[in-house]
């Protein structure tokens, strides 16, 4: 960081003024605290107001703020100034989705695919409210805990090379969650997750790059997710074919 | 899956070049790794024509095996051994990251995983090595 301020070099995008996206540079006051989404906020209270961005709780929980920072997918609430040796630091719209405004995307294609694979908990029968709660073991809980830390912050999806290559990829965290609710032992909805997870772009469209799990905010690990749905769906496909009664339990 | 309704927004869409994998280490790690299947397939092709000179009887089998010594197949023995073993050790760094080993009710560590087997694959190995030398 060079002084007290620090070199920004922020993607815009304006389809009312230009076709193509380009970038603004700005110089903000930093201190030794301040994260990009600080340098951003500066920015549109004292030079642009017209610059638009996402963000909420500035805490690592919403998950709203995600942008590449130096080409690497970062919730910028997190990302301190301090990190970056060289300038300016280059602050793009998450990779691979579609630009709406600025550094703004089109979630659109992210919440419908969350919405495919059900990501809440489904019962055959629900019991009635006086028998009280679906009841978990401590070992229970951890067998899907790690995978429901997930903020639906999209970085995985911007790290992930197979989305960028098929944007019908079903995508990492989809696919993360939907493998959390079927570890779940109050849940009976898996046949109807699988069906979307072995679709075509489905878990099968993963070839393991890694990068999600690299990038992940709350260490959910999608990677290991995808490949475990993978382990579990072929196990249980080979244990119906050679396994008597179809493998049933 | 094709879920995108028609917009009612313009949206800049960017394009994704070829040369992606160059992008960052991690993704030509990537693409090295995928490259790498190239060779254990090349391995694959050498060991067919291997059974099938065995099968073709003595003088096709010395034959073979003069053809394996020639400098140029020798040096391309030498990458595929090179870049098999790549393809190897990062997918069994891999294979931790996969399969959960549960002992006495605990996660085994990643790093435990990889090199138990990175053991198991030394052991075959030497029991591979030492049956080709004294039978």
């Amino acid at each position: 960081m060079s002084g007290k301020s620090v070199a920004l070099r922020v993607g815009r995008y304006r389809p009312e003024h230009a076709a193509e996206p380009y970038f603004d540079e700005y110089d903000v006051p930093a201190s030794n605290d301040m994260v990009v989404l600080d340098a951003l906020n500066y920015v549109k209270d004292h030079v642009d107001g017209s610059l638009a961005y996402r963000w909420s709780c500035r805490m690592g929980v919403c998950g709203s703020c995600g942008m590449m920072v130096n080409g690497v997918p970062r919730l910028t609430c997190s990302t301190f100034l301090r990190e970056f040796r060289s300038e300016p630091i280059v602050v793009e719209p998450l990779r691979y989705f579609p630009v709406i405004r600025d550094l703004v995307v089109d979630m659109t294609d992210f919440l419908e695919k969350l919405r495919m694979v059900k990501p809440w908990i489904i019962r055959g029968e629900d019991k009635p409210v006086e028998e009280g709660e679906y009841l978990q073991t401590p070992d229970e809980v951890d067998d899907y805990k790690q995978f429901s830390m997930c903020i639906n912050c999209m970085l995985c999806f911007s790290a992930c090379p197979v989305y960028g290559q098929d944007p019908e990829f079903l995508g990492p965290a989809v696919i993360a969650l939907a493998h959390r609710y079927n570890l779940d032992s109050r849940d009976q909805g898996r046949a109807e997750r699988q069906r979307v997870l072995e679709l075509n772009n489905g878990i099968w469209d993963c070839t393991f790059v890694g990068e999600c799990t690299v990038v992940c905010p709350k260490d959910v690990d999608p990677a290991a997710a995808i490949q475990r749905s993978k382990v579990s769906t072929a196990t249980r496909t080979l244990r119906s074919v050679v396994w008597p009664f179809g493998g049933r339990e | 899956m094709k879920t995108e309704a028609p917009r009612r927004y313009p949206v800049y869409v960017p394009k994704v070049p070829r040369t992606w994998w160059l992008r960052s280490a991690p993704f030509l790690r990537f693409a090295a790794r995928e490259f790498t299947a190239v060779f254990a397939a090349a391995f694959s092709v050498i060991l067919l024509l291997f059974l099938s000179a065995l099968s073709e009887g003595r003088d096709a089998y010395a034959g073979f095996l003069r053809w394996l010594r020639l400098p140029g197949i020798a040096a391309f023995s030498a990458i595929i051994l090179a870049a098999v073993l790549y393809h190897a050790l990062t997918w069994f760094r891999l294979t931790a990251h996969i399969q959960v080993i549960r002992l006495g009710g605990k996660v085994v560590p990643r790093g435990i995983v990889v090199a138990a087997l990175i053991v198991v694959w030394m052991v075959v190995s030497t029991i591979v090595a030492y049956l080709h030398v004294w039978f």
